[in-house]
């Protein structure tokens, strides 16, 4: 039998494995419930900084029958507090979120500090992978990064931020660039310190908001530069996710250069095994299913989504604290259940 | 007008100098102010909320525009105070509590505002509690929320439930929006109305105080 980590790191390839693994990244794909923080006795917003209790609260999700991955951290804001954003931790079922933005314009950037990944909770993050490896469990450690676009458009009001992607857009790309290549430094680092697998979520650089011109021009290339960046310090496996409708951008999700695509439950997984031929498919329950639905419902979804081909179980986006771990552990059982899909073999 | 439809291209063709120009170029030819609103820059910004209905324009594209539409909004504004323009309804907007993605709300808002509504923004991860006191107080016709989140949909219902528990249901319309919701998930909690996307909201917004209109008169 493979180990999680062996199954996920096939899956990713799109070679041949037992069963589909099922697992949330974190990061902005939210993978801790109220439920393990009072099995694990570590709780938000504590985990969020402290590296002992980030490790601990990450490996209670797998070692109380949930997913099958560790990820760290659990938000979104670690790198614009890296770039001196002031944050609120937030509570135990409310998430960390940026409070105020530091920039006003994108031609500011050049204000901004590099962002240490030795500091801070960046080092936290680093330090709670660490803890992760030294387990030496096989089960995969998935680190987050935030994704270029909605790093940035965390760093000024999102609706100046889009405009002047067009209107200064030479500056947005110097701006894009900046943060690019420090996302890289933090990627590496976390890869150094023991990561099997990458997850970059993207909520802010969707088709929807950018159109598919736009989408090629700042997502797909600063996520292909973050990610080529980070593949030389030998990355198991890169996970993006992309938030809203796909349909305007199949042609510039085929230019990822990622592993696996992961997206939102509004998009069909059959119209994204048509139109994304190169990558693994990971997906999609519908989180909203997963904190109201009951347990026989969520092994339906779950079938569902192993029927029409996902490679990876998971869910769709980040999930409520309030989500019940009957229900997560139905999704793990679901896959458990699946044997090698039909036609699936070898491709 | 001939010069009127170039201001409306101008809005539309995100040009925000030319749009300036063309603004005070009109008011100096004596056209009257409310024309030069309605159909020189509204009519942009119109065309604009049609092109992103039809995935012409995307979210830059359409913060372009208001950005010409409002430069032409404020060389007209002194004229437009001196002839008085009657609101279609006050809308009460926010997104709910727990939720702070805000760039669909922003849209609508902008929309709505350019369709004459007035809007009272509570900005983002707004308590359930606040739209309806601010609704209350202001006398709206119209709450509007906005999620993003699929874990913060609920609010919505919750709120609907407050209205009827406190007998005021009927004093305002609910219309709400955003990624994860749908018509079915609108009509499942008792909402009045969804809007698929900004322009769609102004559309239903309208059919809204119409409705109300119909049923005060």
């Amino acid at each position: 039998m493979l180990t999680p980590k062996e199954r996920l790191t096939a899956a990713l390839q799109r070679a041949p494995v037992d069963r589909p693994p099922c697992i949330c990244p974190g990061g902005m794909m939210n993978m801790i419930i109220e439920e393990f923080m009072d099995l694990s006795g570590i709780s938000w917003p504590e985990a969020h900084s402290d590296p002992e209790k980030m490790a601990g609260l990450a490996a209670s999700v797998y070692e109380s029958g949930g997913f099958e991955n560790y990820g760290v951290p659990f938000c979104m804001t670690v790198e614009a507090e890296g770039f001196g954003s002031p944050v609120d931790l937030g509570t135990k079922v409310n998430e960390p979120r940026v409070t105020d933005y530091i920039l006003t314009s994108v031609s500011d950037w050049p204000r901004l500090p590099r962002l240490e990944a030795n500091k801070g909770r960046a080092a936290a993050v680093l330090d709670a992978i660490r803890r992760l490896k030294a387990k030496d469990s096989g089960v995969p450690i998935i680190a987050n990064l935030t994704g270029p676009i909605s790093l940035a458009s965390s760093l000024l009001e999102p609706m100046v931020y889009y405009r002047e992607l067009r209107s200064k857009n030479e500056e947005a790309h110097r701006f894009m660039s900046f943060i690019t290549e420090n996302l890289i430094e933090f990627g590496k680092a976390q890869i150094k310190a023991g990561a099997d697998v990458i997850a970059v979520a993207e909520p802010s650089g969707t088709g929807e908001i950018l159109g598919p011109r736009m989408f090629k021009e700042f997502t797909v290339t600063y996520i292909n530069l973050l990610l080529s960046g980070i593949r030389e310090a030998g990355c198991g496996g890169a996970i993006v996710h992309i938030c809203g409708r796909l349909r305007s951008i199949y042609p510039g999700l085929n230019d990822l250069e990622c592993d696996a695509i992961s997206f939102d439950s509004i998009t069909g997984i059959r119209q994204v095994r048509q139109n994304v031929q190169n990558k693994a498919i990971m997906g999609n329950v519908s989180t909203y299913a997963l904190e109201k639905a009951s347990p026989a419902q969520i092994r339906l979804i779950a079938k569902y989504c192993l029927r029409n081909g996902v490679n990876i179980l998971s869910p769709a986006c980040g999930i409520g604290p309030r989500t019940k771990l009957s229900n997560i552990r139905e999704l793990v059982a679901a896959a458990k259940e699946q044997g090698v899909p039909e036609g699936n073999n070898g491709h | 007008m001939e010069l009127l439809n170039q201001l409306a291209e101008s809005v539309c063709e995100m040009e925000v100098k030319t749009t300036e120009n063309l603004t005070r170029e009109a008011l100096s030819e004596g056209i009257n102010p409310l024309e030069v609103l309605n159909n020189g820059l509204i009519k942009g910004m119109d065309k604009a909320g049609k092109l992103f209905e039809e995935e012409e324009y995307f979210v830059p594209e359409l913060l372009m525009c208001s950005d010409a539409m409002y430069t032409g909004l404020a060389i007209l504004e002194p004229e437009l105070k001196k002839v008085q323009t009657v609101k279609k309804g006050k809308v009460v907007i926010g997104v709910v509590e727990g939720d702070t993605h805000d760039i669909g709300k922003n849209i609508v808002k902008m929309m709505l505002e350019t369709a004459n509504f007035e809007v009272i923004d509570l900005g983002r991860n707004v308590p359930i509690e606040q739209f309806i006191d601010t609704a209350v107080k202001e006398e709206a016709d119209i709450i509007g929320l906005s999620t993003l989140m699929t874990t913060t949909m609920g609010g919505m219902e919750q709120l609907i439930q407050i209205l009827k528990e406190r007998e005021i249901r009927d004093r305002f319309k609910v219309l709400i929006g955003g990624g994860p919701i749908s018509q079915s998930f609108a009509a499942g909690i008792g909402a009045d109305g969804y809007g698929a996307n900004a322009n769609d909201a102004v559309r239903v917004a309208d059919n809204l105080i119409s409705e109300k209109c119909e049923k005060t008169a």
